[in-house]
């Protein structure tokens, strides 16, 4: 058998997890101390994929194929291109940190981590797999840990926000589901769940169309795009700290990612279609994400709604159709999971010294924990996109992008800029700045060793990507170009009529 | 006058051979010894009953034969569904000796009754004649009537089993009608033709054109109807929720898992076998059928307080799913209902075992609040319910996954997408029920003051762990079950 | 289907129909009333009634009798064709009553030892 550094990092975290079971469940420190420690494991494995990644090509790397299922045509069969390679190391990145932000979980640790741990493989499969089946596979066992992180261990509304999440990705992934199915069977006299067999099957436009909005329909939840997106700030708000770190950092990503690896190559011929109906979507995204996020009394919330809005942009950047769009767009994946989930960090830590998330209770507590002030504030403004820092690069790609393929849309979105300027400034300003309003807020404690520990990484990371992108670009393009190449391509077969089956 | 005499061979009712003189032994052993001794030894004398069953249906894979004149079919159809029987039949044994000494109910009846029950639904499935197929569905039918009234003093049960018999015999009188019909129609009850020039349903239907269908195409409404009640098909269904919930939950576990897949297997040898040639007459029917028991039963799951009531109203849901498949009436179809049936099977029994346990004596504790905090007073049935609960509602990972994967994918190799998108949207409305059963478990507290949720013996703990652990491996190396259901071919003239 | 084949059994069916109806009907207009207190009486095949059935209940354990009668008198019933036709069926048949009587003979001692038979418990 011929395994990778890359199967080694998404069945790591299955071993923890098992390691973690064997723990006594009284025995806290030595739960979170096996949980971090596999959690470190997995990220070293993951370097190891770094290492055996070639920049410059396009294609898939670190592949393994196994034979699973042979009479359904299912197999085992992982890879990763410049894609995936960013977003399997931003999952095994934040990860340990992840854990470090669960030090408030008391109650139930040692359930907590296991589906923690859980999430991680489901994950870190999503990225890496090659064969439709797998990935559905993985793509639903992301849903039952991060239901229970939510359900078990969220805030008041917590029962609410898991049963939205989970109900609205359901529906999207069971028609996902039919779609593959009668992708499967549209391929031809060997059924397969290969995707490389399963690129470029040629489909009549009108199956292509279906087909398209029933995957669309799973990624576009998960994004999550406008009108499809009122799970996320419930479920966000209701989340543990990890859990929206998670959800923020990584499983938005998935949506993002299926639009260009499944959606787009499959159905070539509709994407194209409905690139104006998708931009159309993403533009309102950024702006009513902004806008909302603009009056959101809870800080939880605020970001919760910036996210809709920085999605809105990778979706924009991914369907414009021009390199510097597609790699502005996944570049902006990273960065994004990056700085929101540093952000999602410190409410946390706001939230265990003071119990609540509301902008108005907090108020001048720069004074008190200037150190925590420093660090939200330069988060703060790599989110925003300051030049010198990661969000700069990806936004300014995207926005070069759009200019060359829609010029006008640019306004639009270059306007949803300065929205986030505002409201994530404002929100600083109001939280740290001012007279401290009540005397808890002046005693506040400052960022202690374990939350530096967990803030320091992602901080190195924000000034290294906005002034040395060039190694993450590297291992992008090509693959962005391959992708780019794939909204151009066209697999419609002549005559209309939807796809007769045998 | 000339007699007639079939040639013995015996075949292909061994099996139910077994099954019936291990019932009587039981049964007689019983009478005689009494219960001065302990009763130990009954749940042996089942299983063995119920093995050797299984190893006599296994032995004849691959026979492709009709035997008594013609009556029963040996085919792998019949093998795999026989076999999935047997292990049926196992666990219900197994799971009704720790709820039945609970309890203190009668065990000599209900383990011969379990074996009539599971010898009925064998012939079943070997049924190469209406007539045959009319006695298999009453042997079972009785059986199950008086093991749903097992709990003989509690008037629920009264109530329960009243109703399943009143509306079962309303469906059996709709079988028989639809068989005369058709034999009015075709002049024989045969399925399959023995000879050059004997006369048979298939031949009839495949004849083409040039014969008069229309009695026929009656006679196939009124046995899809009949076979409907045992399948627990909407608008047939009425009887499910309350005999579910009345009957011991060993035996609901075991109606839902041995019932379906036998009055599954009538209907799919009926339809995907002998009147495929009639397709098009049949297809609107089942399918309106199917969209409305994926609804209703979906629809019906979400509002239930009781558990018991809300697993009646999944598997009424669940039918509606095999019957996509179905519909499919393609190879993949028949052997993706078959897996179905079995992969079903197994996590329904399990699921009814762990609420058996969790219910307690005398079966109190059903109701949704009874539920609450269960992860935190028993982990290990929680999460094997948990399990289940996923299964059922096609999670991944889980053999339900897999199953739902297989029918769909052959109702779309049929051109049937339009119904598969209906079937998934059905099955996102279930998943609501299912997700509010696990909300109960761990989002909630137990309630101050209340027992804790009991624990089982270790032959219904046995079940849970053998129904859960087949739930991930069918769920993961499907390969195999799935191979065997792609080999469980329908008997072939000359083949 | 050939519909002058099925007119006789229309005819019948009418005819029984209306033979029925109207000798009823005949019996309740025709009959003459003549109450006496033996009439009134609940029929007991001539013996004399112990207790006014109506609106008592009678014991389960006439159900169970009657039932288990009715199986066992059926069962026998069968051994009469048998019988007749035994010449023809031979070792066959000899092996087939075996076996059906035997089934019966295990129910015979089931109920038996159940006290299915017992008239007092």
């Amino acid at each position: 058998m011929d395994l990778s550094w890359l199967d080694a990092a998404i069945f790591a975290p299955l071993v923890g997890a098992v390691a973690v079971a064997i723990v006594p469940s009284r025995n806290l420190s030595t739960l979170r101390l096996v949980a971090l420690a596999s959690t470190i494991m997995t990220f070293l494995l993951s370097l190891g994929i770094l290492v055996d990644f070639e920049a410059g090509t396009p294609g898939f790397q670190l592949t393994t194929s196994l034979s699973w299922i042979p009479e359904w045509g299912v197999g085992y069969k992982t890879g990763i291109d410049g894609v995936s390679l960013w977003m399997v190391l931003l999952t095994t990145f934040l990860m340990p940190l992840a854990v470090l932000a669960s030090w408030s979980i008391t109650r139930r640790a040692k359930a907590y981590f296991i589906f923690l741990l859980a999430l991680q493989t489901g994950m870190t499969g999503v990225f890496s797999s090659l064969d439709m089946f797998l990935f559905y596979l993985f793509w639903e066992a992301t849903l039952i840990p991060m239901y229970f992180l939510i359900g078990m261990w969220g805030y008041d509304r917590r029962i609410y926000a898991a049963m939205k999440f989970f109900l609205f990705t359901l529906v999207g992934s069971l028609l996902m589901l039919a779609g593959i199915l009668f992708l499967y069977f549209a391929a031809g006299d060997n059924p397969t769940f290969e995707y490389q067999a399963l690129l470029g099957t040629p489909l009549a436009l009108d199956a292509q169309r279906l087909l398209f909005l029933a995957f669309f329909a799973s990624f576009a939840v998960k994004v999550p795009l406008v009108p499809l997106h009122t799970w996320l700030p419930d479920a966000h708000t209701e989340a543990p700290t990890a859990g929206s770190v998670m959800l923020a950092a990584v499983l938005l990503k998935m949506g993002a990612y299926g639009l260009i690896r499944f959606a787009i190559p499959f159905f070539p011929d509709a994407a194209r279609e409905l690139v104006p109906l998708v931009m159309t979507l993403a533009i309102i995204g950024i702006l009513y994400g902004a806008l909302v996020a603009l009056v959101q009394k809870d800080l939880k919330r605020l970001i919760a709604y910036s996210s809709v809005a920085h999605l809105g942009f990778i979706v924009l950047g991914m369907f414009v159709g021009t390199l510097q769009g597609m790699s502005g767009g996944i570049l902006q994946m990273v960065n994004h999971g990056l700085s929101t989930g540093a952000l999602f960090m410190l409410v946390g830590a706001l939230y265990d010294r003071r119990h609540t998330r509301l902008i108005a209770d907090y108020g001048g507590l720069a004074r008190s924990v200037p150190i925590m002030a420093g660090v939200f504030l330069f988060v703060a403004l790599s989110s925003l996109g300051l030049p010198a820092l990661n969000g700069f690069v990806g936004e300014f790609l995207v926005l070069v992008g759009t200019f060359f393929g829609y010029r006008w849309w640019v306004i639009p979105a270059a306007f949803g800029i300065v929205l986030a300027a505002i409201y994530l400034l404002w929100a600083y300003q109001r939280v740290f700045h001012g007279e401290p309003a009540t005397e808890a807020n002046r005693a506040m404690a400052d960022l202690n060793v374990r939350e530096l520990v967990m803030l320091a990484p992602i901080v190195a990371l924000i000034i290294f990507i906005g002034v040395y992108p060039k190694p993450f670009l590297d291992r992008i393009e090509p693959s962005a170009e391959r992708l780019v190449q794939q909204l151009k391509q066209s697999s419609v077969v002549p005559g209309g009529g939807v796809a007769e089956g045998p | 006058m000339e007699m007639d005499i079939p040639r013995i061979e015996l075949a292909g009712i061994a099996p139910e051979i077994a099954l019936t003189v291990a019932a009587l032994v039981i049964l007689v052993v019983h009478a005689v010894l009494g219960n001065r001794f302990s009763t130990w030894y009954l749940p042996y004398l089942a299983t063995l009953g119920l093995v050797v069953a299984g190893a006599l249906a296994v032995i004849v894979w691959d026979v492709n034969d009709l035997q008594l004149s013609g009556m029963i079919a040996l085919d792998n159809f019949a093998t795999f569904v026989k076999v999935s029987l047997a292990v049926f039949g196992l666990l219900t044994v197994w799971l009704g000796r720790d709820y039945l000494t609970r309890d203190r109910l009668e065990e000599s009846e209900f383990y011969a009754l379990v074996l009539f029950a599971v010898a009925g639904m064998m012939l079943m499935a070997a049924a190469a004649d209406l007539i045959v197929m009319f006695l298999a569905l009453e042997t079972f039918s009785i059986a199950l009537y008086v093991l749903v009234a097992f709990k003989r003093r509690s008037t629920e049960a009264q109530e329960s089993a009243m109703k399943y018999f009143l509306l079962g015999a309303f469906s059996s009188a709709f079988f028989l009608f639809g068989i005369a019909l058709a034999y009015g129609a075709v002049g024989t009850t045969n399925l399959y033709s023995t000879g050059p020039e004997a006369d048979s349903l298939f031949r009839f239907a495949s004849a083409g054109p040039s014969t008069d269908l229309d009695l026929l195409v009656l006679a196939m409404g009124l046995i899809i109807v009949g076979l409907g009640f045992k399948i627990a098909a909407v608008p047939f269904h009425a009887w499910t929720p309350d005999a579910y919930q009345g009957a011991p939950s060993p035996v609901t576990g075991f109606m839902a898992a041995g019932s379906k897949i036998a009055g599954f297997a009538a209907l799919i040898r009926v339809l995907d076998a002998i009147l495929f040639p009639l397709r098009w007459d049949w297809r609107p029917l089942v399918i309106g059928i199917a969209v409305l028991t994926m609804i209703v039963g979906s629809v019906l799951a979400v509002v239930q307080e009781d558990v018991k009531r809300m697993l009646a109203y999944s598997s009424i849901a669940h039918a509606g799913f095999v019957l996509v498949g179905v519909v499919a009436a393609n190879d993949r179809g028949v052997s993706g209902s078959l897996f179905y049936l079995a992969t079903y099977g197994l996590t329904v029994v399990g699921s009814f075992a762990v609420v058996s346990i969790l219910a307690g004596p005398g079966e109190h504790r059903t109701r949704l609040t009874d539920y609450r905090g269960a992860f935190y007073q028993r982990p290990l049935l929680a999460g094997a319910l948990t399990l289940f609960l996923l299964a059922l509602a096609g999670v991944p990972v889980t053999s339900g996954f897999v199953a739902k994967l297989v029918v769909f994918g052959a109702a779309i190799e049929s051109g049937y997408w339009w119904l598969v998108v209906i079937g998934v949207l059905a099955s996102a409305i279930a998943a609501f029920f299912y997700l509010r059963v696990l909300v109960v478990m761990y989002m909630q507290e137990p309630i101050e003051g209340v027992e804790p949720a009991p624990s089982g013996g270790w032959l219904a703990n046995g079940v849970v762990a053998i129904t859960a652990a087949t739930t991930i491996v069918f769920g993961l190396a499907w390969g195999p079950l799935i191979d065997a259901a792609e080999h469980a071919r329908f008997f072939v003239a000359g083949g | 289907m050939n519909t002058p084949d099925y007119l006789p059994i229309l005819f019948l069916l009418v005819l029984s129909t209306l033979f029925a109806v109207g000798s009823m009907l005949a019996a309740s207009k025709l009959s003459p009333r003549r109450w006496t207190s033996a009439k009134l009486q609940s029929y007991e095949s001539g013996m004399v009634p112990e207790k006014d059935v109506a609106g008592d209940r009678f014991p389960v354990k006439f159900y169970l009798v009657a039932m288990l009668f009715i199986i066992f008198d059926i069962e026998t019933a069968f051994l009469y064709p048998w019988a007749v036709a035994y010449d023809e069926l031979g070792l066959f048949g000899l092996a087939e009553m075996g076996v059906f009587i035997a089934i019966l003979l295990a129910a015979y001692a089931y109920v038996w030892k159940r006290g299915g038979l017992e008239w007092v418990e």
